[in-house]
């Protein structure tokens, strides 16, 4: 295919946008910014565009007219936003249509739409799909919402209507204490966003996050590929996915699965989409939003489905017909995905940044490896701290997880710190064992003690006491027969013989 | 000499491991052997090495530590990715810090005295070597009988104050013994 492809993204999904389009006979180019000069996605593209800029202001990948400036003057055909940066801005694929560049991704209208969330909701409604039960807008008093309470059920959830950030919100459980929580809840709200309007809705207790991966085109075939669970989050961050998910009969699967489809055929949706839903204890499900983008866990999907994600999204931009019936979707098996994130898993997730001395990422049969990172890699503070995905493929959801577990264990990185102890413990853990994990299993259950292991904490005596013998000279001279050479020898005989 | 006591006598090769949380490991490295630690000659591998990093082998399973950080004695070892503090001290420096912590009663604990008149026979061990609990320091010949003299714990000769051929009396100071295990 004599198409350019620009990637306005890096890491490790610019790497994985380009490993497809090159299959597809693309030429790949990305834009290499004085951030990161020297990034692993910058040496795997075919062409790469400098771009002048210091550091301080914002980054390349967050400027839509001079991305589509440069995307002109290289003769750009395609762009592909990747994820977060300008994927989910409606204005930057607006532009692009405006210039003659086809955005890979669904309309400006529909990005625009799935943004605004109260349309979004509107939308879900008018398709049949479940919202969260609550009051359509407004409460003016704790009466009302008493009222309303008594008609969705207890516990409720009331929001500042111009809310975020857990401010303007409380869990109330009983109607006896609606008015104190109403009031404080509106006083917080005042101050915090200078509108005290509260909405109400009921609250979901131990949610869990399931959502399904659908693709369409442009002429309105539209199938779903199954679900991904993405549960285990910290502060609504997905720390490990897995698809299918453990807690979705085939019934229910086929249920949410036709309704997403039906969602997306009515709003005319193309492109890749993920269509999230909150799942309560009790089975019961609501729409949350739809993202109009590449998703990070798309390929714990592709594992099971065996479909190139990256590859549909480039056809059906080019207008091609979805060859892809429902029923040539069957799951095959189990996928997990961890995230490989620069952070002190042991101080709360705080990001670490530096060199990254040596990597080294197992290889196998049902495994994946999605990395923006070789030896020497810098990690920078100006992007997020994900720096590979490790995914595994199984046949069941046992032996996925036996085999996730083996592949971290095999990972070397040396230099930084990163989440793979964390990913370690949970994959251990009786929770996600049992696979009734939810959102709220971090914050319930995270220490800096979990990562504690006994075995671990003797072996890392002894290398720190090997590491103090080979060091210290002045023990050697004070006693004869003790020098570091015949340390060396302990050392090199362990090794020949092993 | 008996070789099935854990210890062999070269004390420079004891390293007290102390970690940030005051938990202590006695960390033995023998020339051509497994460690002990804690007393305890443990089947740990070394599968790989190179300056900043140990692969160990135990338990089926593969340690991986790398040196993240170092400030004199003090360390900072990610073991799988996870972190731990420890700051490393050789015997000597150990016990000093303990005497000096502890005062004169952990001297005088260690004092093995003669429990009857006698001559000394034979001397095992020399000054600063690692001795462990029940090895024979010393024969002490009374009554036309040998005495082997034992160790009563694990621990550094500190001080022999007899020579061989000499005759004691009951009580007398023969060694001074400092525990190791505490």
């Amino acid at each position: 295919m004599n198409k350019r492809l620009l990637i306005v993204n890096r890491g490790e999904i610019a790497i994985r946008i380009m490993r497809t389009a090159k299959q597809m006979g693309i030429t790949t180019v990305v834009l290499q910014s004085a951030r990161e000069s020297d990034a692993l996605y910058i040496q795997q593209a075919d062409e790469v565009i400098s771009v002048n800029g210091s550091a301080d202001e914002k980054p390349i990948f967050l400027q839509p007219e001079k991305v589509v400036a440069l995307a002109l003057e290289y003769k750009i055909d395609l762009i592909h936003p990747g994820y977060g940066f300008l994927s989910e801005n409606p204005d930057f694929a607006d532009l692009c249509r405006e210039k003659g560049i086809i955005f890979i991704g669904p309309s400006p209208e529909l990005i625009r739409n799935m943004g605004l969330k109260t349309v979004a909701k509107e939308m879900a409604l008018t398709a049949g799909m479940p919202l969260v039960p609550g009051s359509n807008g407004t409460v003016a008093s704790a009466e009302e919402a008493i009222q309303i309470a008594n008609s969705i059920g207890y516990p409720v959830l009331l929001k500042a209507s111009a809310g975020g950030g857990g401010r303007g919100m409380r869990v109330v459980d009983k109607p006896e204490t609606m008015v104190r929580h109403f009031k404080s809840a509106a006083d917080e709200s005042r101050s915090a966003f200078g509108n005290d309007n509260l909405f109400i809705e009921k609250y979901i207790a131990n949610p869990k996050h399931i959502e399904f991966q659908i693709i369409g085109d442009q002429h309105g075939n539209v199938i779903h590929l199954g679900e991904r669970e993405c549960s285990l989050q910290r502060k609504h961050q997905k720390m490990i996915e897995e698809a299918p998910s453990p807690s979705l009969s085939d019934e229910k699967r086929r249920e949410m699965g036709e309704l997403a489809v039906r969602f997306s055929k009515k709003i005319g949706y193309y492109s890749a989409g993920t269509i999230e839903f909150i799942v309560a204890e009790d089975g019961s499900y609501y729409f949350m939003e739809m993202n109009t983008r590449i998703q990070v866990e798309h390929p714990v999907t592709e594992m099971i489905t065996g479909v190139d994600l990256i590859e549909w999204q480039i056809r059906i931009a080019l207008n091609e017909q979805l060859s892809l019936r429902q029923s040539d979707i069957q799951l095959q098996g189990w996928a997990i995905e961890c995230r490989v994130n620069t952070e002190d898993t042991q101080n709360r997730f705080a990001p670490e940044t530096g060199f990254i001395e040596r990597v080294l990422f197992p290889e196998g049969s049902g495994i994946r490896i999605e990395t923006g990172i070789a030896n020497g890699s810098v990690i920078t503070p100006y992007f997020d701290s994900m720096a590979a995905k490790v995914i595994v493929h199984d046949s069941n959801r046992q032996n996925a997880t036996a085999k996730m577990i083996k592949a971290l264990d095999a990972v070397r990185i040396t230099g930084l710190k990163t989440t793979i102890p964390f990913c370690r413990v949970v994959l251990r853990h009786p929770d996600f064992i049992s696979g009734k994990y939810t959102t709220r299993w971090v914050e319930d259950n995270y220490s800096p003690e979990m990562f504690y292991n006994e075995d671990e904490e003797m072996i890392g005596a002894l290398a720190a006491s090997i590491a103090y013998s080979m060091e210290y000279n002045e023990i050697a001279s004070n006693s004869p027969g003790f020098t570091n050479e015949s340390m060396s020898m302990w050392v090199l005989n362990k090794r020949i013989n092993k | 000499m008996a070789t099935n006591y854990v210890y062999r006598r070269d004390a420079s090769r004891l390293f007290i491991a102390l970690r940030d949380n005051g938990k202590r490991f006695k960390i033995y490295l023998p020339v051509q052997s497994e460690p002990i630690i804690d007393g305890k000659e443990l089947p740990i591998k070394i599968v790989d090495n190179s300056e900043f990093n140990y692969c160990f082998y135990w338990k089926g399973q593969r340690f991986h530590c790398v040196i993240n950080g170092q400030d004199q004695n003090k360390y900072s070892i990610l073991v799988n990715g996870v972190e731990y503090k420890y700051s490393i001290e050789s015997l000597s420096s150990y016990l000093r810090q303990r005497i000096l912590n502890k005062g004169e009663k952990a001297v005088s604990d260690s004092n093995i005295v003669a429990p009857m008149p006698g001559k000394i026979i034979d001397i095992f061990v020399a000054e600063g070597d690692l001795v462990n609990a029940g090895e024979p320091l010393l024969t002490l010949e009374a009554m036309k009988m040998q005495n082997e003299i034992q160790a009563p714990f694990n621990g550094l000769v500190k001080k022999i104050k007899v020579t061989a051929s000499q005759s004691v009396m009951k009580d007398e100071l023969l060694l001074e013994v400092i525990s190791i295990d505490e």
